[in-house]
């Protein structure tokens, strides 16, 4: 079990080095910085003139918005081009043959390589994270500096003084705190890997008996959409009741069972929101997903497992 | 024993019989040559040994177990036909990588690379990334990861193909080595005169069937004949003389280098053309 473990985790983190050593993947990343930090100035962009006390809320909630979005469009990106390209790369360079002429499992040849894949995700979701922070931050900084001077050019003078004004302030500057340093976005952030990771899953199974990346790609990001509207589809139907023949619900239930219910991620957007949203129903979204992660990667160690290479 | 594969060629409703009943067994210790044209079933004969695909028919063992299985392959070696490597690694990178693989680590891991290194001369190289390799260094590395575990056996396809004819008398002395060592090494080939020197035994495939197998010895002796080698020019009289003493036909004739022998001679017999020695020479 152990030497097993260790053989995963060695073509994993090659598989990271590789990713890591890609320009193509680094330049992607860098994108996602890039737009993840943007959100401030484009914040500023989007709510001109701030002179309502209203206004501010909203651009916390945009620069949430921005920043969870490019997370969520890179992350996809990385996850979907990433994947897509494990094994056909190794099967067009051959490189295949090296490693499983070794004492290595096809099964574990296909785990290190998806292991690697989540490693470069944890990486980029972390990183992408730590600018989605930092702008978070500084928008706190700008909020803090706006309502000062709100309270400098509106109020009268030596306003500290006045108890009743000064806890105002303070009920002010703590809004702001808690509006930003919202505890309910590392579940929006957990929520949005593991919706990365259900795309690259989706992406190894279809990889696996897929003659080029293309294929893979464009089949993913299909069923990726698909995914995002069965949840609909499904509610439409129910609410037919009666009216649904046998066909359709067959067909119903069989998309759920194939395709992932990625509508059920977009709760994502009720904690941007600032809606309470319970740890209990996100760890069962994650229990959903790493459920679902089991099957797509069973499936593809027996697709994998017979496939001429 | 009756080694089979077909692969199905869906567009045709055919099958493609790869390799066609093959029997053949290599002996420990010796090189075995598989020699054959493109398409010949070298290749899948390979592969099948290896595990790395299924046979259709028949069975294939490697010290008698299934080859496929791990404890196999713990004992195996092998470098495919143009390898590509990571080519974002570099020498030493791709050696542990590789090494780790086989169970290999820690200070055991790092003096197995510098035997390596060392074995098929690749120092330049040990920082390079892969990426700026030559075929003949991508051929050497390919051989030192092959080797990195120790292997008892080891599967070489094509070693020498695309390589310059020095790098190629590189990898051929590196056979003769592994040989000495102990190893057992069964390669396919296209140049025969490099199969020539190395091979104890080789089997003749053709159109996915083996025709021939032997010996060397066995194969190329010409047994109505007897070859004399004297040293310098005979006369036609020492000849006439010879005949007379004989009392056999005899041709005479001058041997030949192959123009293989004539190149190595000439390249290997060059001063080595980095600048020290240059401004030494001057």
């Amino acid at each position: 079990m152990i030497p097993s473990l260790f053989r995963i985790f060695v073509i994993g983190r090659n598989t990271l080095i590789e990713a890591v050593r890609q320009k193509v993947l680094s330049v992607l990343l860098i994108f996602g910085l890039i737009l993840v930090g943007s959100s401030v100035y484009v914040s500023t962009i989007a709510t001109p003139g701030l002179d309502a006390a209203g206004l501010f809320d909203e651009q916390i909630k945009f620069v949430k918005d921005f920043g969870c979005g490019a997370i969520e469009l890179f992350g996809f990106a990385i996850a979907l081009l990433s994947t897509a390209q494990l094994i056909p790369q190794e099967l067009h360079n051959r490189t295949v043959y090296t490693i499983l002429a070794k004492p290595v499992r096809r099964a574990e040849f296909l785990l290190g390589k998806f292991f690697g894949v989540i490693l470069l995700l944890a990486l980029a979701v972390m990183l992408m994270t730590l600018a989605f922070a930092a702008s978070l931050y500084w928008q706190e900084t700008v909020g803090f500096n706006y309502v000062r001077d709100i309270y400098d050019q509106h109020m009268p003078a030596n306003w500290q003084n006045n108890p009743q004004m000064a806890a105002q302030y303070h009920h002010d500057i703590q809004d702001i705190v808690n509006k930003v340093q919202d505890p309910q976005l590392i579940k929006a952030i957990l929520l949005l890997f593991a919706k990365m990771v259900m795309t690259a899953g989706i992406a190894l199974l279809i990889s696996t008996f897929a003659t080029s990346s293309i294929f893979t790609i464009i089949t993913t990001f299909m069923i990726y959409l698909i995914g995002h509207m069965e949840g609909m589809a499904r509610e439409v139907w129910l609410a037919r009741g009666a009216e649904t023949s046998i066909w359709q619900s067959g067909l119903t239930g069989l998309i759920s069972l194939l395709i992932p219910d990625l509508n059920s991620f977009t709760i994502v957007d009720e904690i941007l929101a600032g809606n309470h949203v319970p740890w209990a129903h996100t760890l069962n979204l994650l229990g959903y997903a790493e459920v679902y992660l089991v099957v797509l990667l069973a499936v593809s160690i027996i697709i994998f497992d017979f496939r001429e290479i | 024993m009756g080694l089979t594969k077909r692969y199905p060629l869906a567009w045709k409703r055919k099958l493609l019989v790869a390799l066609d009943h093959l029997d053949l067994q290599v002996r420990p210790g010796e090189v075995f040559g598989l020699l054959g044209p493109n398409g010949s079933g070298k290749s899948t004969t390979l592969k099948l040994l290896l595990g790395l695909a299924v046979p259709t028919d028949g069975e294939a063992r490697v010290f008698g177990l299934p080859p496929d299985s791990l404890e196999a392959r713990q004992r195996v070696g092998f470098l495919p036909e143009n390898p590509y490597f990571y080519a974002f690694l570099n020498g030493d990178e791709t050696l542990r990588f590789y090494g780790k693989l086989c169970g290999v680590t820690g200070s055991k891991l790092e003096k197995r690379i510098e035997e390596l290194i060392d074995l098929v001369g690749l120092q330049n190289g040990r920082e390079r990334p892969l990426r700026s390799y030559s075929k003949g260094m991508l051929q050497r590395i390919g051989l030192a990861q092959a080797l990195i575990h120790d292997p008892d056996l080891l599967f070489l396809d094509e070693p020498t193909a695309g390589v310059d004819p020095l790098g190629s008398a590189q990898i051929r002395d590196l056979i003769l080595r592994l040989k000495k060592m102990g190893k057992t090494v069964v390669f396919s080939s296209h140049l025969l005169e490099q199969v020539q020197e190395v091979a104890d035994r080789v089997a003749i495939f053709s159109l996915g069937k083996k025709v021939l197998e032997g010996s060397l010895d066995s194969l190329l002796a010409e047994s109505q004949n007897t070859q004399i080698n004297v040293s310098g020019e005979l006369t036609a009289e020492q000849q006439e003389k010879a005949r007379a003493l004989l009392g056999q036909e005899i041709r005479f004739s001058r041997p030949h280098l192959s123009l293989e022998q004539l190149y190595l001679r000439t390249v290997q017999g060059l001063p080595d053309p980095t600048p020290a020695q240059n401004s030494r020479r001057s």
